[in-house]
């Protein structure tokens, strides 16, 4: 029950059977990610794999599409959640509205750091954007009028909303997670839709061979500057929806410990593959909330299966998954 | 990779093959949840973490307050049980935690937190849902009208009362005063308690420097501090943070030149450092088993808590679990349920002594209204014994004054 999603095979697809099972993959994500809340310990929990697995999402657009390691994803995830809250708690803006302003404030700035970060390449972009970000948590933390500072961002709660004409309480928690679960949707066809395009294929060139993109003629400044504004779009995504979920932002959200999380759960899902983020999320919440729950020194466990899959699985659980559906395939 | 070409022929077959599997399991039957008879008090803590010794305290005296009244049958013959969750110190956490207790383990009512932050996290989920939520960790801000609702109770001390205590037992009129601050909302909102304490008593603040949460190294600020040459240092943190900064403060040889004042003087850190490094370190504190020689109720929370755990003595922040969670199920015994309602009005209306001696929440914005202890740390040599930490300098009953106003933190009135 899955799509396709190793990048190569989108890259080097031939249209016919394939595309059938490509439009798909969106539709089999979202038919999973309907399941979630009954399946999962508890809506909490579901709601979180779904918020992480759009932000997660949106990073692997940049790190596992474009070969771009980042330490600043947190910054978008925050800002759009920040963002959020503000124009909702602030400036009275309806929550409907206050999603897509948070989305474009965040791809702004998602803009100015990636203007600076992308010039640099290896390690000085990993440096470069973790720099950034932490100038991003500096300034919310400073600004305390705006983002409430170290106790964090409050007073913007969303109880009812009204969806054409339908009254929904939002603190139902499947009301919430169906309404969430639309953005999530969302996110995924817009970055199905990246994937398929032909700029998709180029930032796959621009992972596979830098200097061969570039011989062929493409800009890859320009490539790598849009990449990382789409990917903060959608990360940002994943924040508004924290927003509305939890209704408060906690200042945690852009310390550089998120990052390193959205790093780890795309690793743990699987980095290329279209659902990998997702599984990576849930693996990730589910292995925390369920360790934590039975002792209190749950990182270290965590932490020991994240080494083994680094050292054993590289392409994640979704990723080594997908290889052993597609062996058993490939020989008839 | 050879074979990607041909690869992901996955058929619509075993698409719909892996799908329907999928939803059999699904329909499997979940779980069944706690008879609904039991009362469940939710109980977010830090079990991780810096404040993490304080926290297992808090849970201990928690389990302690529900146990005597299971021991007596429970409320209305319905028994308690409290559901211990880790918050990680982390606001975030905290409030998917609180979520998870409230929609899925159904809480009547949740008890809990250490940090400013993360209280006001919970309280924000707890207040929008209409669960009572007794917060056991100081705070101003959660007072003040903008964070309250009626389902906020906070149990606690806040910096106002006990930074006033303080500086009453340790400022006069023209002694200098130079500050320690840990860069979060706890330390900042004890530094404006100091200093709001400081003006009134007519002291002169001569400097303040923020450190870092969590700091290990606390070197660089020593000779900046000393160069102020105040009478008085306050070092306003909390948890490790608190002995590493004492510890490396004697090490300057601070205490020959300045007296060592804290808001808020804990007993596990301490234990942790010793007695020479503390000696005559002044700090505030809600409980200190010391009373006992006072207090019948120190007294009867002692032994308890004794017998509960081996002999062990119940610490401040201990405390605040036991009355946290005792003055909660006073009120739904005086309310005779859960009827969350019922049980506010009891918890307004409720008189309390579970340790130290009478409290009550004050109606406007449902601060326990209770007495402030001033403690300071003894010489090893005039301690009686190893448990025998601290003298009782004063002992400030609690009123209404203590406390800022109503109408000063928009409460109307």
């Amino acid at each position: 029950m899955t799509g396709p999603s190793s990048g190569e095979a989108v890259a080097k697809a031939s249209p016919g059977g394939f595309s059938w099972l490509l439009e798909q993959r969106v539709l089999l994500s979202v038919a999973v990610l309907a399941v979630l809340p009954w399946v999962l310990p508890s809506q909490a929990l579901a709601v979180n794999v779904l918020i992480y697995g759009v932000v997660v999402m949106g990073y692997n657009l940049l790190f596992g599409y474009t070969g771009l390691l980042s330490f600043g994803q947190a910054a978008f995830f925050g800002a759009g959640a920040y963002f959020t809250g503000i124009a909702i708690g602030r400036y009275g803006v309806p929550w409907f509205a206050a999603v897509p302003v948070a989305v474009l404030l965040s791809t702004c700035l998602a803009a100015a750091i990636g203007i600076v970060s992308t010039r640099t390449r290896g390690i000085y972009f990993s440096m470069v954007t973790l720099a950034l970000a932490q100038l991003v948590y500096y300034v919310a933390l400073q600004a305390s009028s705006f983002t409430g500072g170290e106790n964090g961002l409050r007073g913007f709660t969303v109880d009812r909303i009204n969806l054409f004409g339908l009254q929904l309480n939002f603190l139902d928690p499947i009301n919430k997670y169906y309404v969430l679960m639309a953005f999530a949707a969302l996110a995924m066809w817009f970055q199905s839709r990246i994937l398929n395009s032909p700029f998709g294929a180029v930032i796959e060139a621009i992972r596979e061979n830098e200097q061969r993109a570039r011989a062929c003629g493409y800009d890859v400044e320009r490539s790598k500057l849009i990449v990382f504004m789409l990917s903060g779009a959608i990360s940002s995504l994943g924040g508004c929806m924290l927003a509305l979920h939890l209704s408060i932002v906690p200042l945690d959200i852009l310390h550089y410990q998120t990052s390193g999380m959205i790093v780890m759960m795309v690793l743990l899902g699987g980095a290329r593959s279209f659902f990998g983020p997702f599984v990576g999320a849930a693996s990730f919440l589910i292995l925390e909330d369920v360790i934590s729950l039975w002792t209190p020194h749950w990182q270290i466990f965590v932490g020991a299966i994240f080494v083994l899959f680094v050292l054993f699985l590289p392409k994640g659980i979704w990723g080594t998954l997908l290889d052993a559906l597609r062996v058993g395939k490939a020989r008839p | 990779m050879p074979k990607s070409g041909s690869t992901s022929k996955i058929t619509r077959r075993t698409a719909l093959a892996g799908l329907s599997a999928g939803a059999a399991l699904l329909a499997m039957p979940r779980l069944g949840r706690a008879a609904d008879e039991t009362i469940r008090i939710g109980f977010p803590t830090p079990l991780t973490g810096p404040f993490a010794a304080e926290a297992r305290d808090q849970v201990k005296c928690a389990e302690l307050a529900v146990k005597l009244v299971n021991d007596k049958g429970g409320i209305g013959g319905r028994k308690v049980e409290l559901l211990v969750r880790d918050d990680k110190l982390n606001a975030g956490e905290a409030a998917t935690r609180t979520l998870e207790l409230i929609e899925k383990d159904k809480v009547h009512a949740v008890v809990g937190a250490l940090s400013s932050a993360v209280q006001l996290a919970v309280n924000e989920v707890t207040r929008a849902r209409g669960v009572i939520y007794v917060s056991i960790s100081q705070s101003d801000t959660i007072n003040e009208a903008k964070d309250f609702s009626k389902y906020t109770f906070h149990e606690a001390l806040n910096p106002h009362m006990t930074t006033a205590a303080v500086a009453r037992q340790t400022l006069k009129k023209g002694m200098k005063v130079a500050h320690l601050v840990a860069d979060y909302a706890y330390g900042h909102e004890m530094l404006r308690g100091f200093k709001r304490a400081q003006a009134a008593i007519g002291a002169d603040n001569v400097g303040e420097i923020l450190h870092p949460f969590g700091a290990a190294d606390y070197s660089t600020f020593m000779p900046r501090l000393m160069s102020m040459r105040p009478d008085v240092l306050c070092i306003s943190n909390f948890g490790r943070d608190q002995a590493n900064s004492i510890k490396q403060a004697v090490d300057f040889g601070v205490k020959q030149q300045m007296k060592i004042v804290v808001p808020v003087i804990l007993h596990n850190q301490r234990l942790a450092v010793g007695p020479d490094v503390f000696e005559g370190v002044v700090g505030g504190a809600n409980y200190y088993w010391g009373l006992e020689g006072q207090s019948k109720s120190a007294a009867s929370f002692n032994a308890a808590f004794k017998a509960a755990n081996g002999g062990a003595i119940p610490t401040d922040y201990g405390a605040y679990g036991y009355s946290g969670v005792g003055s909660l199920l006073a009120a739904m015994q005086a309310a005779g349920g859960t009827d969350t309602d019922k049980v506010v009005d009891a918890l307004e209306k409720l008189q309390y002594d579970l340790t130290k001696g009478p409290q009550h929440y004050r109606k406007c914005d449902h601060q326990s209204v209770q007495s402030v202890l001033v403690l300071e740390s003894k010489k090893k040599s005039a301690m009686a014994g190893d448990n025998d930490l601290f003298a009782v300098l004063a002992n400030d009953a609690g009123s209404d004054d203590m406390l800022r106003s109503c109408s000063e933190l928009g409460h109307a009135t």
